[in-house]
């Protein structure tokens, strides 16, 4: 659906400005109340869903223009789907669709951002948007003596993704995510330099077209793969392979499984024993790719009708995406199947968790403004009382060290894969 | 002649010239001297009403309301300026409607409480009522004088028990306030159902708010609308000694935290003496046994299950008594409950009680917020000691009101009138006390004359706003002018 | 139209450069609201030239004052979920959004009040107040709306109100920047006190704040407020939950929670219901009252879910609550709420209710006195849930219902039952059918001062017959002509009388005492320079002559200039 087909939407945005706020059913804490990161920084109600509606319906009306005001707003976003889970527990409209179609509409116009520019250009070279080398792609495994599907075969594909590829920070986690794999006996190969992005970066951003390509791209390359699983400790990858392939009629044939899912798997089967004590208090923080945003996606075609006089229905009823679909559990279950770990969770948590900050183009273009919202995460986490935060993705580990050297927050960040190492 | 013009709207009879009167109305029981006025008009209704404003407009003659019978006490009555006309309501006597499904009573200014409450009984209801008003009190004036009512988990808004009026601006527009208001006469309306039962203004003004402390300068109501409660068909009444203030003052906070009980109050045996007794002789002799301090609460049965509701209340306020280490009593050491709870359901017997001790009373009133009480009776007693008067000599009431949000204090010093040493050391007293409570957070919400002035001290810009609406309302100034800060 | 660089940059002098705004983009999101398809026949209402966000009074202050010098029109809101709230008189206008002044200042537990700011929302300070024990009433427009918007600046109503009252009467203090620029504090504040009493010295300057409806920002800007609290008997914090897989929207409470009992009795018929209603009510038992059914089936994802739920119970849910299938009517149960502090309390209060039930005929049938049942009933009837937009895109929150008598109130509703029915069979309102509830109020200080009028009209704005009707039904109650010209001013909301949209104040203050007189001079007075946003509160002078009801559509903004 392009941008002008949420037109019913955006008439029936009410300004409720239940989009800035998690769902009040949810609150727990009145300092942690918000769920915009957009809105909570910058104030004007532009920023937050509500306003993109109403952004969407004056250029509509052409009563504004894109302009650098309108990409500044659209683009301080995260695009986290915060707004969405809160929106549709009371309306049946889709502000993040939107939100995602108005990118798209900015990029089929040629009103860029120079930074996220800086990156596509980066990813059309090197197949990354980490503006690094395709040729060093595969150095993060070297040394591992894993199988590489550029020369052999395996069951498992372990994608790693750009960030893992080449944040070398963070190599040690995607190498350990890999190690446990091994470990259990799984029969699991990486794609080394062919690996490319999974394109969702991108198509966050709004450059669509580098989805389908990527997708495509993928779809073959797991086809002559003759893997049967492909599996990401990085949950944007996830996100990416899991909904949104699936969104533009490319679901590929394999089964998709966030690293998580595998851990978990292997430790019901008994091939991972996590007999170590870790003795820390850690809370956990969704992915939102993993979490809301992993929700799979949903294909509707019908039609709105109106019954008992004016109630709007759909003919098939209608199943929107409200984020229960996402993965939450099974992160949390392997946490809590650490012996001596003491759990406890955040006030914003699960479909109504806050940003770490680094989503939709916000860590490329607005660094400072990433770093305030992976600030506020951390002081959620402290609040709780936690020693350690796990996430489930490099984009959010990255964004949460980079927020702690910033503040000089002291909580230590971890990756649910540093955490089940320590357990073993 | 002005009295001419008067005597044609409401009868010769209706227009009193004798002196002796005339002198009555240009001085009261307060310190303060006033203005004679130059006669004394005795509307008989609204009509009449209305058309001595509209005189008093085209006469530029101020024109000064008197509801209540004399001894008037707070120089409210009194003219502030020469040539005052008396508007004297006392012949507006009607009890207009009662409706006792709605528990709502409409009553002309000149009904009093004594006049008021039997009729109610007969309907199964009671007024609200404030403690033992002078007999001569008016119900309404009582009201839009915001006096405090004995039943704060009742009184919701400091107008309660106000709901509706009707009234004659300084304009001489007569205008209804609330749900009165509309094409209708009240007739019609009660045949609608509509029984002058809310008091939301029209749209975005409450205009029954610019009557509330008013002091009969915004506009004179010829009736209003009041909120009645339920006559109980059984009442458990207690007292609750105490040598300090603080424990009582922690009762009353627990009793209102949830709306329980019916008329919860605070005196110190000195008002309590006076309460109980005609005779100073006695109250002396009382005073010697009584308790410091005393906490009164009564527990009202009333509507489909009176025993049950009586009985609970009471059980939970035994039990936060003993939380608070306080042991209430049906009887005390000078006092009961049962002598003291009729006298809580009407006007004081005469004579006035504040008049048995000494024949002369002034009081201080003001409100503060019940944890900050004893604040505000230590600095009283400090400046009586230094002003030479007997701190244990003055009367203390605590009135919580706004469901426990505000108390209003009150303290009655006791003089003899005669004596000019206690009158000056009075007078002096509370000069002093005024300046203190002011300076102290206490506020004066109801600036009558002897303490106006402190009031506004720090009211500058409500002060600017209300003579902005003064004007509106009453554009000639001739509506008690003097009174407040006009 | 745009500030001139003078005028901006002295409205700018007054916040600072970050917290000031005229770009097109961000300004065109301060003027679409829901309702204004109904008022203004589009989505944007007039967009202001600027919007600014300031942090103290002071600098309200200081950029109303430069308003004044400039002539620039202003108004200020909270949260902004109120249809009108951002409506403008032109464009040389500006919007003071209040998001950065959200601190709660104050909860004094011992004398129940909380000093708040206007940000804070109800739900926010609902959170906050339990902790204490305390508790601040629930009003109907959504758990974003502020505190001070519901008790100070609009009308703020709902279920609660039978014990936590409303309309200003919660109010202890207020502080006030005045159209002039001026900062009033009414009461102790201007005193130097806490703020415990916002009358006086003299009377009270709460008269001219608010009367049913707030000044919907046509009197200045509220800062800050004292507001009255009311005992919570409930736990500090509450849960709701869901079923993994579930959609939020399922969440509810498991359970009633401790120090609450709800009940749900259903009467025979609607004058049985109205007689226990005011029984009920008087008896000074309740926390909370619903007349007709509040919600205690589960709560639905969205409107496709409620449908498959609709056409499932039709058929079957008279029979439900009905065995013997007398053809009770749902619409004659209500929800009371009770709340208790010892078993004692709990013991009577239950028995007495049941007792005043039984009196009247009142059945508890099991399926709507079930746990979870009551347990929804008790969240939608405490707290400031959810809104009534979803199901058809808008709703007429008022027709004429006034606030008054509860037998006055009952005809009214039946009379006007009537009408919208006329609609409803037309296809043009949502229609609930014949079980749908007749008559219903709000009772206010357990029915001592009467009770809310409450009817709604659920429509679609985007569907032009819809709307059509919309104005066709509101001509119809707002005609002064017309047969509900006795009941009361038409004015919940704050909204419908609107100048020129109905011509409400024109048109019914003659009728009602000539009270609009004294309100324009009201606002003259305030507002010397008119330079408060009228279009939700009166004109100085009315621009034109009354159109005897006819909906017109407002004239202001239409030929200016983006």
């Amino acid at each position: 659906m392009a941008w002008q087909d949420y037109t019913h939407d955006m008439q029936r945005c009410t300004r409720c400005s239940y989009c800035k706020w998690i769902p009040y059913r949810y609150m727990r804490d009145t300092g942690f109340m918000e769920g915009c990161p957009s809105v909570s920084r910058y104030l004007w109600h532009a920023y937050s869903a509500s306003g993109k509606f109403n952004m969407a319906y004056s250029l509509l009306q052409k009563r504004i223009e894109i302009d650098d005001i309108f990409l500044d707003v659209l683009y301080k976003c995260q695009m986290d789907g915060s707004c969405d889970i809160s929106c549709k527990v009371q309306q049946d409209i889709e502000p993040l669709q939107l939100m995602q179609e108005l990118r798209i509409k900015c990029v089929e116009d040629g009103q860029l951002v120079p930074a996220h520019m800086i990156v596509i250009d980066g990813l059309r070279k090197e197949d990354n948007m980490m503006q690094s080398k395709k040729q060093d792609r595969g150095r993060w495994v070297e040394g591992l003596g894993v199988k590489d599907f550029t020369s052999t075969t395996a069951e498992v594909i372990y994608h790693a993704g750009c960030r893992y590829s080449f944040d070398r920070d963070l190599w040690p986690v995607a190498r350990g995510g890999l190690q446990l794999l091994l470990d259990a006996g799984v029969d699991v190969g990486v794609m080394g330099v062919e690996e490319t992005c999974c394109g969702g970066r991108a198509y966050e951003l709004g450059y669509a077209g580098e989805l389908t390509k990527y997708a495509e791209h993928q779809i073959e390359t797991f086809r002559t793969t003759s893997a049967r699983t492909l599996v990401t400790p990085c949950s944007d990858c996830y996100a990416c392979f899991k909904v949104l392939y699936d969104k533009i009629g490319k679901k590929p044939d394999i089964e998709v499984l966030h690293i998580t899912h595998y851990l978990e798997r292997l430790i019901k089967e008994g091939k991972l024993r996590l007999k170590k004590k870790v003795p820390i208090k850690v809370t956990y923080h969704d992915p939102c790719h993993l979490g809301r945003l992993g929700e799979p996606w949903v294909h509707w075609q019908g039609k709105e009708y109106k019954v008992m006089g004016q109630m709007i229905v759909h003919d098939p009823p209608k199943k929107f995406r409200r984020g229960a679909g996402g993965v939450y559990e099974t992160p949390r279950n392997i946490i809590k199947s650490i012996p001596g770990l003491d759990f406890v969770e955040m006030y914003r948590s699960k479909e109504y968790a806050w940003c770490c900050g680094a989503g939709g183009g916000v860590i490329d273009a607005y660094p400072d403004y990433a770093a305030w919202t992976g600030a506020g995460r951390l002081k959620e986490a402290e609040a709780v009382g936690a020693e350690a935060i796990v996430s489930a993705c490099p984009w959010c580990k990255r964004n949460f060290l980079d927020a702690a050297g910033e503040t000089g927050n002291k909580i230590e960040v971890l990756d649910i894969i540093e955490l089940v190492q320590r357990a073993i | 002649m002005a009295e001419k013009g008067l005597a044609g709207i409401v009868g010769g009879g209706n227009v009193l010239l004798e002196t002796g009167v005339l002198d009555g109305y240009s001085r009261d029981a307060s310190f303060l001297s006033g203005a004679r006025p130059r006669c004394v008009v005795r509307p008989g209704n609204a009509t009449e009403v209305q058309a001595i404003v509209k005189w008093a407009g085209e006469a530029q003659t101020p024109l000064v309301p008197v509801s209540s019978g004399p001894p008037h006490a707070r120089g409210d009555t009194v003219p502030g300026v020469d040539g005052a006309v008396i508007i004297d309501l006392s012949r507006m006597k009607k009890i207009i409607r009662i409706d006792p499904c709605n528990k709502v009573a409409m009553v002309e200014p000149g009904v009093t409480f004594a006049e008021l409450q039997p009729a109610l009984a007969k309907e199964g209801l009671c007024a609200y009522m404030p403690l033992a008003p002078r007999a001569g009190k008016s119900v309404i004036g009582s009201v839009l004088e915001r006096e405090p009512v004995t039943m704060p988990s009742h009184h919701w808004d400091s107008t309660d028990p106000l709901l509706c009026a009707e009234v004659v601006y300084g304009t001489g527009d007569r205008f209804r306030t609330g749900e009165a208001s509309g094409p209708d006469t009240v007739e019609e309306q009660w045949e609608m159902g509509r029984v002058q039962l809310n008091p939301f203004g029209h749209s975005h003004i409450d205009f029954q708010r610019f009557l509330s402390g008013a002091q009969g300068t915004m506009g004179i109501v010829t009736w209003a609308t009041l909120k009645c409660c339920y006559l109980s068909r059984l009442t458990r009444a207690w007292l609750v000694p105490s040598e300090g203030l603080g424990s009582l003052i922690d009762l009353a906070y627990r009793l209102l935290r949830f709306r329980l009980g019916g008329k919860l109050f605070i005196l110190n045996a000195t008002n309590l003496a006076c309460l109980l007794d005609i005779d100073a002789a006695d109250i002396k002799r009382r005073l010697a046994v009584l308790p410091p301090w005393v906490l009164f609460a009564s527990f009202e049965g009333y509507g489909t299950l009176p025993v049950e509701k009586a009985a609970y209340e009471e059980a939970d306020f035994l039990r936060m008594a003993n939380e608070v280490g306080l042991s209430p009593q049906i009887a005390i050491p000078g006092a009961s409950a049962e002598e003291l709870l009729p006298l809580l359901s009407g006007p004081s017997p005469e004579p006035y009680w504040k008049s048995r001790a000494r024949g002369g009373f002034q009081d201080i009133f003001f409100l503060s917020t019940s944890d900050r009480v004893p604040e505000f009776c230590t600095i009283i007693s400090n400046l009586a000691e230094r002003n030479r008067y007997a701190p244990e000599d003055i009367g203390v009431y605590l009135q919580p009101i706004v469901q426990g949000t505000a108390c209003h204090c009150e303290f009655t010093l006791y003089y003899h009138p005669d004596k000019a040493l206690e009158s000056d050391a009075t007078r002096l007293l509370m000069d002093a006390a005024c300046e203190q409570i002011l300076a102290s957070g206490g506020f004066f919400s109801r600036p009558y004359p002897a303490w106006k002035k402190i009031a506004y001290r720090r009211a500058a810009s409500t002060a600017a706003i209300q003579k902005k609406l003064k004007q509106i309302f009453d554009p000639e100034g001739i509506l008690n002018p003097g009174k407040l800060c006009f | 139209m745009k500030l001139s660089n003078e005028e901006y940059k002295a409205l700018e002098a007054t916040v600072g450069p970050e917290y000031i705004s005229q770009e097109p983009v961000i300004m065109d999101t301060y003027n679409q609201v829901w309702g204004n398809k109904f008022f203004f026949d589009e989505k944007h209402s007039v967009r202001p030239a600027a919007v600014l966000l300031p942090a103290r009074p002071k600098e309200i202050s200081e950029a109303v004052r430069v308003c004044n010098r400039y002539r620039i029109l202003f108004k200020a809101f909270s949260s902004g979920f109120e249809y009108l709230s951002l409506s403008l008189m032109n464009s040389k206008s500006i919007l003071f959004d209040l998001r950065r002044m959200n601190r709660i200042v104050e909860i004094d537990e011992k004398n129940m009040r909380a000093v708040v700011e206007p940000y804070v929302s109800v739900y926010r300070l609902q959170m906050e107040a339990a902790k204490k024990g305390l508790f601040t009433g629930r009003i109907g427009v959504g758990y974003s709306a502020g505190v001070i918007a519901a008790e100070c600046c609009h009308h703020g109503c709902q279920h609660t109100m039978v014990f936590t009252s409303g309309y200003g009467r919660n109010v202890l203090g207020v502080e006030w920047v005045l159209p002039t620029g001026e900062i009033l504090n009414v009461g102790t504040g201007e005193a130097g006190s806490d703020l415990f009493s916002a009358d006086g010295p003299g009377f009270s300057l709460r008269g001219v704040l608010r009367g049913r409806t707030g000044a919907n920002g046509g009197h200045g800007v509220i800062t800050k407020a004292s507001v009255k609290l009311y005992p919570w008997y409930g736990p500090k914090q509450w849960d709701h939950k869901k079923q993994p897989g579930e959609a939020l929207s399922k969440g509810q409470l498991e359970s009633v929670p401790d120090g609450y009992k709800v009940f749900v009795p259903t009467f025979q018929n609607l004058d049985d219901t109205l007689s226990a209603s005011e029984d009920l009510c008087r008896a000074e038992i309740l926390c909370a009252f619903g007349i007709a059914i509040v919600g205690t089936n589960p709560y639905s994802e969205g409107n496709d879910e409620d449908w498959a739920m609709m056409q499932k119970t039709a058929e079957t849910r008279a029979r439900d609550i009905d065995p013997a299938g007398g053809g009770v009517s749902i619409a004659n149960s209500v929800v009371c709420v009770i709340g208790y502090q010892s078993p004692g309390e709990m013991e009577y209060k239950e028995k007495c209710l049941r007792k005043i039930a039984e009196q009247w005929g009142g059945t508890f049938y099991d399926n709507l006195n079930e746990p979870r049942a009551l347990a929804r009933a008790f969240a939608d009837i405490m707290w400031s849930s959810g809104v009534n937009l979803r199901a058809t895109g808008d709703f007429l929150p008022s027709s004429s219902s006034p606030d008054g008598s509860p037998e006055m109130l009952k005809r009214l509703a039946l009379q006007e039952a009537e009408i919208k029915r006329r609609y409803e069979q037309a296809g043009a309102f949502l229609t609930l059918g014949s079980g749908a509830r007749m008559v219903s109020w709000r009772p206010e200080e357990h029915l001592s001062i009467g009770a809310q009028g409450i009817s709604t009209a659920q429509y679609d704005p985007y569907d032009p017959a819809s709307l059509q009707a919309a104005r066709k039904f509101i001509n119809e109650i707002f005609d002064p002509r017309g047969q509900f010209n006795r009941y009361g001013v038409p004015s919940r909301g704050g909204c419908l009388q609107i100048e020129p949209v109905t011509h409400v104040h024109q048109n019914w203050g003659p009728r009602y005492d000539n009270y609009d007189m004294w309100l324009r001079k009201i606002k003259k007075m305030l507002d010397p320079n008119t330079v408060a946003d009228w279009t939700a509160y009166i004109p100085p002078e009315y621009p034109d002559s009354p159109k005897d009801g006819d909906y017109v559509l407002p004239s202001y903004g239409k030929a200016e200039q983006l």
